[in-house]
């Protein structure tokens, strides 16, 4: 299921949450307007909770995860380091990396098993990432930008990346990844797509002025539009299943 | 609220104090004071500058490696809450402390007593060098002297008493 949601009529909402398989953090301080849209729609499968970081609430640009852990920035206070590791489920590990660039959101896209990343990032952190996450590590660019985590969206269902991509970019990227990838824009044509868009395997949110020609292409590309009865026996059921055990 | 250290000197820094310098390449210092933000801006190493905790730790005027020292970190991976883990936590904090200020206090008079060593060494060695100025070496000359007049006396007395007894010998002869 793919939803429009906007937070303090800002339509990137990819700033301001971050999800994943196993729970969802957004940012403090929303209208509850905001906040019902996300727990509304994962209430009851996956933990929606209200974080900062370093007293930002830009919490999707600064931090990284999926069902295995969570990454925050050096800059994350103690008390946040606290609240996130209290609220978040025992099997996410939750780790804070010292790293010259400290938006992880910008510099890492990640699904489940394979990650994308910035060519500076330091070796430490990719170790980081690879034992924390669990996810085989790359160091790569969408359309000759080195920001992966803005210009490119991950679940395990498929992939959008930056609207430039050549094919022949995809094509590498996609058999590196191992899901299907797509070139496309949300929010009416922005091609910042990891800013405007966030996703997990069974859903997803796009910021308010998203067309529904995206709309569309984002719900097949995830492979949200089918997700059928019929489709939670099969696909969804073990993601479903260990976010609720 | 965190009562982090200054980069210069090592003394906590309390919420409201100092100043803090990013580099470009993102490190972060902090310093207590504007002493300590000068003595950086004008380049100085905090290992040779004689008042900083980093001088006397290098010079081994203090403890520098010690377990004790491993408890008080910035930890990147958080534990679960737990009140039980919370407040033995706390008391831990109390017995460490004490601990690393008898560690600490102990190396200090370890250090010490090596100059104590020294100092009553060389007081010996002053002692035997100068021993002239507590007692002359003539003091007692004269009543030597005196002892070995009398010595003479008895002794020139006893040949007179011998040269009686010869001629006593004689004398019987």
């Amino acid at each position: 299921m793919a939803l429009r949601a906007q937070f303090e009529n800002n339509n990137e909402i990819g700033v301001f949450a971050k999800l994943t398989n196993a729970y969802c953090l957004v940012g403090i301080g929303g209208s509850e307007n905001f906040y019902s849209i996300f727990e509304g729609e994962l209430g009851e499968t996956v933990p929606v909770v209200h974080v900062s970081l370093a007293g930002l609430r830009i919490i999707g640009r600064m931090c990284v995860g999926n069902k295995h852990g969570l990454l925050v920035p050096n800059s994350t206070l103690d008390t946040e380091l606290q609240h996130i590791r209290n609220a978040l489920p025992d099997t996410v590990k939750v780790q804070r990396v010292e790293e010259r660039l400290s938006a992880l959101g910008n510099v890492i896209a990640c699904n489940d098993y394979v990650a994308l990343v910035h060519p500076d990032l330091d070796r430490e952190t990719e170790e980081i990432i690879a034992d924390t996450l669990k996810v085989e590590v790359f160091r790569q660019t969408i359309a000759s930008n080195v920001l992966v985590g803005s210009y490119c969206v991950l679940s395990n269902q498929g992939g959008l990346v930056h609207p430039n991509t050549t094919i022949v970019d995809q094509d590498e990227l996609s058999s590196l990844l191992q899901v299907p990838l797509v070139a496309g824009t949300v929010n009416r044509g922005s091609e910042v797509v990891g800013a405007g868009l966030v996703v997990n395997d069974w859903c997803a949110f796009a910021g308010m002025d998203t067309t529904s020609t995206e709309m569309t292409v984002i719900e097949s590309v995830f492979r949200l539009n089918d997700a059928a009865p019929s489709n939670i026996t099969s696909d969804m059921r073990a993601s479903l299943i260990e976010s609720m055990s | 609220m965190r009562i982090e250290t200054c980069y210069f000197c090592s003394s906590r820094i309390y919420p409201g104090h100092g100043i803090q310098f990013v580099r470009n390449d993102c490190k972060i210092f902090k310093f207590c004071r504007s002493k300590c933000h000068a003595a950086f801006k004008k380049k100085k190493n905090p290992r040779k500058v004689k008042w900083t905790k980093a001088y006397r730790k290098t010079v081994g005027k203090e403890l520098a490696i010690d377990p004790a020292f491993e408890f008080e970190k910035r930890r990147h991976i958080p534990v679960k809450y737990d009140r039980e883990t919370w407040t033995k936590a706390i008391q831990a904090m109390k017995t460490v402390e004490k601990i690393k200020q008898k560690r600490q206090g102990a190396y200090i008079m370890q250090r010490l007593r090596k100059g104590r060593e020294i100092e009553q060494e060389r007081d010996v060695k002053e002692v035997q060098r100068d021993l002239s100025l507590i007692r002359s070496p003539a003091a007692g000359l004269k009543q030597r002297k005196q002892e070995e007049t009398i010595a003479e006396d008895m002794r020139s007395s006893d040949e007179d008493m011998e040269g009686i007894v010869e001629d006593g010998g004689e004398v019987t002869l």
